[in-house]
């Protein structure tokens, strides 16, 4: 039995003569460690794609507005059939989609009408059932549910999908669990706790979008970094508040938290934090001259000069999209 | 080790929430275990509108006020009804039913804070997962012990949905 040290040298070797990538080295190591490969779409999505889960949005479209106009007329085995078992059924075409490379794609679609429609179908169930089916503790147990059956489909399946709606259900139960600890008793200001837990999910979203950038996951980045850094900066200004209630703390601070969010584009070579960053910018200024310098400058004098301050912003942004992140 | 340190930011973004999680348990139930209010208060339960009496506390004694029947031919007379008047014990976390002579033998502060800092208060109805789409402001359904960061839920004697006119607080018991 060759020693590590003799087994690696042989790698560097035939790295060296080309005889073998690095893809068939990794699928050889994850072959005989046991850990299954991703098995993910790694191009970029594009028209078709987009037009698969266009569709597949259509399709959960139509199912909802069924059920919305024949409500009272429908059964509970009707409604139930028409969200749970067409949820099953779309999930079940997905696999099968899944399994040629040409129809992949399409199985995406399927897998994205099962997680729309899905969610119906137990809250109808839940209904039925004589739960409050509209109560965060019923929220909280669809969620759980939803996340638990989609993690699972993950780990038997390795599919990039699947790791999205499980994040998309781990925030749904994260709201909803919070909700359900909180609910009736006034422990908190429920504007502030709201934007505090948008605030906490965008800076995961965000920490996700970055680990996701480093491995097979990296089409699911733009998503999580975009609605991350969107998040993060709208709820930081909005936790900033308005004079005479504003919070000085947060409005101090987020100065350098777009700074941060434009230095952090070119660092990761992020678009969507350079895009959000620049807008909030532009807002944080249109903010604070209206906030601050509209009764001592006056109102046409600060709008001059914001509007200055935003031509600055946006010919910065210009030059480190030019100069850093143009491909 | 080695997995942690590869996935540190996949580890810290999962965290980060569930953190939270344990951070607003910690918060709402933690202190409710070291303070506890203790003392009791006196509430009168019925619609004050429709009721045939008012109940007010003067000089720390309870005071009943009869309200002048409206005699009108050309008006609905909406029937007269009863509101009654409940002792609750806050240890307990239960309400019992007094009657008048005997919730006039109390001595009552009328004030809302009590004297170890707890003031009653409606519960809140929270507008959802999306706030901004409105619906939030106060649940009369339920009401709340509040003070010292401590919010207990108090377990009042009411009939089915309850309205603002419903539930009136009277005094804590000295």
């Amino acid at each position: 039995m060759a020693t590590k040290e003799e087994v690696l040298e042989y790698i560097k070797k035939i790295a060296e003569n080309k005889v073998l990538t690095k893809e068939e080295v990794d699928a050889a190591f994850e072959s005989g460690s046991g850990i299954t490969t991703d098995v993910v779409l790694k191009k970029k999505i594009g028209i078709a794609e987009i037009l698969y889960y266009i569709g597949g949005a259509v399709v959960f479209l139509g199912i909802a507005i069924l059920l919305a106009q024949n409500w009272s007329l429908l059964g509970f085995g009707t409604k139930v059939l028409a969200t749970l078992g067409s949820g099953i059924a779309a999930y079940v075409v997905g696999v099968l989609f899944s399994r040629d490379e040409r129809t992949e794609a399409a199985g995406s679609a399927f897998y994205l009408i099962s997680a729309m429609v899905m969610p119906i179908g137990i809250w109808i169930v839940f209904d039925y059932a004589g739960f409050d089916a509209n109560s965060y503790s019923s929220h909280t147990l669809i969620s759980l549910i939803l996340l638990i059956a989609y993690s699972l489909s993950y780990y038997v399946f390795r599919k990039n999908i699947f790791t999205f709606f499980s994040i998309i259900f781990g925030t749904w139960l994260f709201f909803s669990l919070t909700s359900m600890m909180v609910d009736s008793g006034s422990y908190f200001d429920d504007w502030k706790f709201y934007e505090y837990r948008v605030l906490v999910v965008s800076i995961a979203y965000m920490l996700l979008g970055n680990a996701f950038s480093k491995n097979e996951r990296a089409p699911l980045q733009g998503f999580f970094y975009g609605f991350g850094i969107f998040g993060f900066l709208s709820t930081a200004l909005a936790l900033g508040g308005w004079s005479p209630e504003q919070n000085i703390f947060w409005e101090l601070i987020y100065p350098g938290l777009v700074f941060g969010a434009l230095f952090l584009s070119v660092q990761i070579k992020s678009k969507p934090f350079l895009v959000w960053g620049t807008i909030f910018l532009m807002a944080y200024i249109l903010k604070i001259t209206s906030e601050y310098f509209s009764s001592g400058m006056g109102w046409p004098l600060s709008l001059v000069l914001a509007g200055l301050a935003m031509i600055g912003v946006g010919y910065m942004s210009f030059s480190i999209k030019k100069k850093f992140l143009s491909a | 080790m080695e997995f942690i340190k590869k996935n540190i930011t996949l580890i810290v973004g999962i965290s980060i929430p569930i953190l939270m999680i344990v951070f607003v348990a910690a918060s709402i139930y933690l202190p409710g275990l070291f303070i506890k209010p203790n003392v009791n208060f006196l509430y009168a339960y019925g619609d004050e509108y429709y009721s045939q009496e008012r109940f007010t506390v003067q000089n720390g004694k309870l005071v009943k006020r009869e309200v002048p029947r409206y005699e009108s031919q050309s008006y609905y007379q909406p029937p007269r009804e009863e509101s009654k008047l409940f002792l609750h014990d806050v240890v307990k976390n239960e309400s019992r039913e007094v009657s008048f002579e005997e919730a006039q033998r109390l001595n009552l502060d009328s004030g809302t804070k009590s004297s170890d800092g707890f003031e009653v208060i409606n519960g809140y109805q929270g507008g959802g997962f999306f706030p901004f789409f409105g619906g939030s402001g106060s649940d009369y359904n339920t009401r709340y012990l509040k003070g010292h960061n401590v919010s207990k839920k108090i377990n009042l004697q009411q009939r089915g949905e309850s309205y603002y006119y419903d539930f009136r607080f009277l005094g804590w018991i000295k």
